[in-house]
């Protein structure tokens, strides 16, 4: 094993999540500066387009496996693709974004190495010689630090509002020609892709979402009329798409859309780990819950622990008060 | 068809539960337990295909005594049996633990298909379904939000998700595992009368000492090692504005006005 190398599995193309390459870009840089290793990166796909040229600004080599028929997400050929670069390059650390694809992928490769996998990891930290993660528990009201005894040691990072680093390498790259898996269990057969013809959320200035703390259909109406009272958009999360009130264009969170609004106002939402990796980049976060210990309330600038059946009317009064140009007092 | 589907016992998502002394783990004392959400997608999924496909349901947990609860919620729901896999030691905390001893048990039944929820609640992992058929050798297919079984063909036809609303439809040969989403469908009411009826319905129990386990699967345990447990650090500039409802709207507004978002 070469002690000190990383390993990062980025994404690129459709389907896949781009986005998440910055994180694993700079958490990678930062571990192969502090051990003295190399950083290595791994893009899988079709139509990758100037992703690797960028990724070579920041790490060692880039190694690129491009064929048509990994446009679809193939998770046993990706697999085949990133234990054979493992078994290879023997890194000591093994990054995937916490995508579903880094999902799906991690502990497939740890199972296959028979090493134990930290998912959902926040950061990790080397002091002296030892990494250590820092995961969520037990729904996110518990924060976890562990440690990986097995090697390489494979983890999944959230990402999201990572800068990137200086560019300072000028990596090589590597075509890696794509050999097919053997096993074909499992056969991708198309693509679905999101349908945009409704309101887009993730363009919105402002969102007003609800979650399951709306209780009945019925006090959704409440989230329409402060977002009209804002002038923002209505959106919810996971568990009203779940129950069948909207299509996935309205969710926000990992599944749905990723949000950057200037205010974001999260009614009955408690903040599963996926929703606010959805918005915790918004300007302004408003958290109205039921329960103070609600993960929401850590992202959140302003909180109020309130039933929303009493706080919204008085809220969108407020607001529609305020916009007629009446002074707001109390 | 015959479907297995794993459901795991955690604490309850309602409160924060309290961090024991030692600070690597939580305190189990008078802390209210459910059935981890995901599982119950699963097992109202299986008694769908059931409904469509004939056969039977088997539902499964592993972890201490308490964790029976999860198979009378179970029985309530329909399935057709259910077994225990009594883990007083990890209690229920070892992943590659349970991954063993449920392998142990799929490897026994030797079901058609293998559910299980996407990610457990307490946790938060989300490699259960993956690892138990790396351990059985078997496919999966991961996050799951629609299934249709083509029993001739032996083939399942599936949908899973992919992020950003992009999805991707895949076929999949059984035996497999899948593990389900949230929401793949509507979950049905349970009655609490059902589930007190379901009480008395025979559970198969069996220590997880007495499950064939090859020793390295025990010893693999100590290969994630939980060092602390912390309550979250939050972004630390939460204000609470309290007061009656119209002046937590008038203050609040007022914030939102000079943070020029009004």
């Amino acid at each position: 094993m070469a002690a000190g190398d990383v390993l990062i599995i980025c994404e690129a193309g459709t389907g896949q999540t781009e986005s998440a390459n910055a994180r694993l870009v700079a958490t990678g840089v930062a571990y192969a500066k502090n051990t003295g290793g190399r950083l290595v990166c791994l893009l899988m796909g079709h139509s990758l387009g100037s992703v690797a040229d960028e990724l070579s600004r920041f790490a060692n080599e880039v190694r690129v496996v491009e064929s048509p028929h990994l446009a679809n997400y193939d998770c046993l050929a990706s697999l085949g693709i990133v234990r054979a670069q493992v078994e290879e390059l023997r890194p000591e650390l093994v990054l995937f974004g916490h995508t579903y694809i880094g999902m799906d992928l991690a502990p497939r490769l740890a199972a296959r190495l028979g090493v134990a996998v930290a998912s959902n990891c926040f950061d990790l930290t080397v002091n002296g010689g030892a990494v250590s993660f820092t995961r969520p528990m037990y729904r996110g009201r518990v924060t976890a630090k562990v440690v990986l005894e097995s090697r390489p040691m494979i983890a999944t990072l959230q990402y999201g509002g990572t800068e990137l680093p200086a560019a300072t390498a000028t990596g090589t790259l590597t075509a890696i020609a794509f050999d097919p898996a053997g096993d074909r269990r499992i056969r991708p057969v198309k693509m679905i892709e999101p349908s945009r013809d409704g309101i887009d959320i993730a363009k919105a200035d402002i969102v007003v979402a609800g979650g399951r703390g709306i209780g009945e259909r019925n006090n959704y109406a409440l989230v329409d009329q402060l977002a009209a009272a804002l002038g923002g958009v209505a959106a919810c999360s996971r568990p009203l798409v779940d129950m069948a009130w909207f299509d996935v264009d309205r969710q926000v969170g990992l599944s749905g859309n990723t949000v950057k609004p200037k205010l974001y106002v999260a009614c009955g939402i408690s903040g599963a780990i996926e929703h606010m990796h959805g918005m915790k980049e918004s300007g302004i976060i408003v958290a109205i819950n039921t329960d103070p210990d609600a993960p929401i309330f850590r992202v959140a600038h302003f909180g109020v622990v309130a039933d929303l059946n009493e706080i919204m009317p008085a809220l969108t009064s407020a607001v529609a008060a305020v916009k007629a140009g009446r002074p707001n007092t109390i | 068809m015959k479907i297995l589907t794993f459901a795991k016992h955690v604490p309850t998502s309602a409160v924060t539960p309290r961090i024991a002394d030692g600070h690597d783990r939580i305190e189990e004392d008078g802390l209210a337990y459910e059935v981890n959400e995901a599982d119950l997608y699963a097992i109202e999924e299986a008694l769908h295909q059931r409904s469509a496909h004939g056969g039977s349901v088997t539902s499964v947990t592993v972890g201490p005594a308490r964790a029976k609860a999860v198979l009378h919620v179970a029985f309530a729901m329909g399935v057709d049996e259910a077994v225990h896999v009594i883990d007083e030691t990890a209690r229920g905390t070892s992943a590659s633990l349970t991954v063993a001893a449920a392998a142990a048990v799929a490897r026994d039944l030797g079901p058609d298909l293998i559910f299980a929820g996407i990610q457990a609640e307490d946790d938060l992992l989300g490699q259960f379904g993956v690892a138990l058929a790396e351990e059985l050798g078997l496919p999966v297919v991961t996050a799951v939000t629609e299934i249709r079984i083509e029993p001739q063909a032996r083939v399942a036809k599936v949908v899973r998700e992919l992020g950003g609303g992009f999805k991707q439809e895949l076929e999949v040969d059984l035996p497999c595992v899948l593990t389900i989403q949230f929401g793949i469908r509507q979950l049905r009411y349970t009655p609490i009368m059902a589930i007190v009826r379901a009480r008395s319905r025979r559970i198969e129990t069996m220590e997880i000492d007495a499950v064939r386990i090859p020793p390295e699967r025990r010893r693999a345990e100590s290969q994630l090692r939980v060092v602390t447990l912390a309550y979250p650090e939050d972004g630390g500039h939460c204000e609470l504005i309290d007061g009656s409802p119209v002046q937590v709207a008038s203050k609040l507004v007022g914030k939102l006005v000079t943070a020029g978002v009004v």
